[in-house]
Parts: structure tokens; C-alpha cells; sequence
């Protein structure tokens, strides 16, 4: 239930709400963020390879990206501009790939503390 | 002597490497402090192996490189021992240089799930409690875009900071003040003295 709630401090959902996200709360996101990408490690990295040669994987790819834009369309406000750049599938090439890079750049001991870099970086 | 040998892997590549612990620091047997060789085997592509110096070095190019990637910043790295470029946002191309004379340049290409399986590879090495690497330094080619950025930062705070300061410390010293002289009250003692 606590997991639901921070969820919807991303402004890019329909169900955003204004609360402000505490540090230990942010770490706690970070943490499960981490944990999921070495459970998925193996599918990340077929998706990756999926694009690498597209003629031959094509499959993977694009049942990957139609998951992906079916999710945004029923969760996110797709009246955003920034949605609106993630449901466009000539642009989301790319925030895809590196997003997925991001996540697979973290799967060891200390990919909470990489993961969290990344963030602040940005 | 027989020299230690540790290997960590992740999907298609497999670090490994050989060495001996340091007896004069009291190490266990099992520990790796001088490194005389190591291996990195990626499937399907060229075996790269080579002495300690190497390593550091190929190391921090792989996670720079992996930084400018994900950062938005043009992916090139170049060094005496190691460039890497995007061909495109799936292709690395890396192209490893020898230090021995007339031995050309070995070119790899390696999509992403490759450059990950890498660098996981390195994250295990690095955080191995079996193994201690000394840091090396090869002067690196970092792109113009991302050193502008970085001396613009520096220029940035060293402009704004020195008079930021000066303001603050002004109104702090120039308050204390506030208890030493008080206008209001002079002209009052003055008017005493002189009624008139």
C-alpha cells in the first residue's frame, strides 16, 4: 500500500498527487528499483540484444515496446508533452535504451549506491 | 610458487584473474594484490587479456565511457591504450591499442547487452573482497563538450561564491554596528547639553 502511494508522486501519472517524497522513502524505492533489475537482468538483456539486431529479434523488441506504450496509456497523463514524447515511438527509441542501460549498469552489491548517482546526476 | 586465479562472470563475458596476495601485508593465501595477469573473454569476439597497468586503465575507460552514455554526452572516450565510440545507440566500437611496436590495433564491436555483461564483470572484480587493485593514471581525452561543461561549472561557482560571501560577510560585520551607534539617541544627548 506505502509502495502505491509513492508511486504516485510521479507527475507523470494520471493519479499524481503533491506529496513530497521523503529521503528514506526515495532510498526505499531505490532499493527495490535495484533488487528488480537483478531478478529481470537476463530479460533486460535479451531486450537490449532484441534491438541490437533487429532483423532477427525483432519479436522481443516490439512486444517490449507495446507492453511499454499500453502501460503509459493507461497510467500516465497522455496529455503531458513529456508522455507524449514516450508514447512516440520515433523518439522513445532512446529513452528506452537508456533506461534500460541505467538499469542493467546496476545489478551488483553496490548498484543501490550507482543507481543513486545516476539519479542525482541528472 | 602457484598463483591465484579468480574469475567472475556475467552472461556472455567472463573476467579473469591471476596474481599472488601480498605476503608482507599479512594477506591470506587466497588473496589477489599483485595481479600478473588477467583475462577478459566476451563470446564471439577476441580474447583481450594483458599485464596489470592495463587493467585499471581499461577499467575506468569502460565506466566513463558507460557514464557519457546514459549522461546525454557525446559516448568517446580516447586514451593511449583504449578508444570507444557509439557507432549508433546499440554499437560500441573499441579499439585497443598494444604498447608493443608494430602490432595493430585490435577492433571490437559490442552491442549494449555486451558493454553491460562487461561492466558487471568489472563491478564483481572491483567489489571482491579477494582482490585489490592499485589504481593507474593514463592521460585521458575527454570530449570538448563535456570539459567546456565542467570548466564552465568551476567558472560558474568561482565567479558567483567569492562575492556571495563578501555580501553576507558585509551585512554580518556592518549588523554589529547596529549596537554602537544609534542616531536617535546622539540627537537626544545633544539636545540635553543645549536646551535651546
Amino acid at each position: 500500500m506505502t509502495i502505491w502511494k509513492l508511486r504516485n508522486n510521479n507527475p507523470l501519472r494520471k493519479s499524481y498527487v503533491t506529496n513530497n517524497i521523503k529521503l528514506k522513502e526515495f532510498d526505499a524505492l531505490i532499493r527495490i528499483t535495484v533488487e528488480m533489475s537483478k531478478y529481470l537482468y537476463p530479460y533486460i538483456r535479451e531486450i537490449l540484444k532484441s534491438k541490437e539486431d533487429i532483423e532477427e529479434n525483432s519479436a522481443i523488441w516490439n512486444d517490449f515496446n507495446r507492453r511499454f506504450i499500453e502501460l503509459i496509456k493507461e497510467r500516465f497523463n497522455i496529455d503531458s508533452v513529456r508522455v507524449k514524447k514516450l508514447l512516440n515511438q520515433d523518439e522513445n527509441d532512446e529513452i528506452i535504451i537508456k533506461s534500460l542501460l541505467i538499469l542493467s549498469f546496476c545489478i551488483s552489491n553496490h548498484g543501490y549506491q550507482k543507481l543513486k548517482n545516476f539519479l542525482y546526476d541528472f | 610458487m602457484i598463483q591465484n586465479r579468480l574469475s567472475f562472470h556475467q552472461s556472455s563475458a567472463s573476467l579473469e584473474v591471476i596474481g599472488l596476495p601480498d605476503y608482507s601485508n599479512d594477506e591470506n593465501k587466497d588473496q589477489i594484490s599483485i595481479i600478473s595477469q588477467w583475462k577478459l573473454t566476451i563470446v564471439d569476439k577476441p580474447l583481450i587479456e594483458g599485464k596489470i597497468e592495463h587493467l585499471g586503465p581499461i577499467m575506468d575507460a569502460f565506466y566513463i565511457y558507460s557514464n557519457l552514455l546514459i549522461k546525454n554526452e557525446i559516448p568517446i572516450y580516447e586514451s593511449k591504450l583504449i578508444d570507444i565510440k557509439a557507432d549508433n545507440l546499440h554499437i560500441h566500437s573499441i579499439v585497443l591499442k598494444s604498447s608493443k611496436p608494430n602490432v595493430k590495433p585490435l577492433v571490437l564491436k559490442i552491442g549494449n547487452s555486451l558493454l553491460s555483461d562487461t561492466i558487471n564483470c568489472f563491478d564483481q572484480l572491483n567489489e571482491s573482497p579477494k582482490v585489490r587493485i592499485k589504481k593507474t593514471n593514463i592521460p585521458t581525452k575527454i570530449p570538448k563538450k563535456l570539459s567546456f561543461g565542467l570548466n564552465k561549472k568551476v567558472k560558474f561557482f568561482n565567479f558567483f561564491i567569492p562575492p556571495f560571501i563578501a555580501i553576507c560577510s558585509l551585512i554580518l560585520f556592518s549588523s554589529s554596528f547596529i549596537y554602537f551607534y544609534s542616531p536617535l539617541e546622539n540627537i537626544e544627548k545633544k539636545e540635553l547639553i543645549n536646551p535651546e
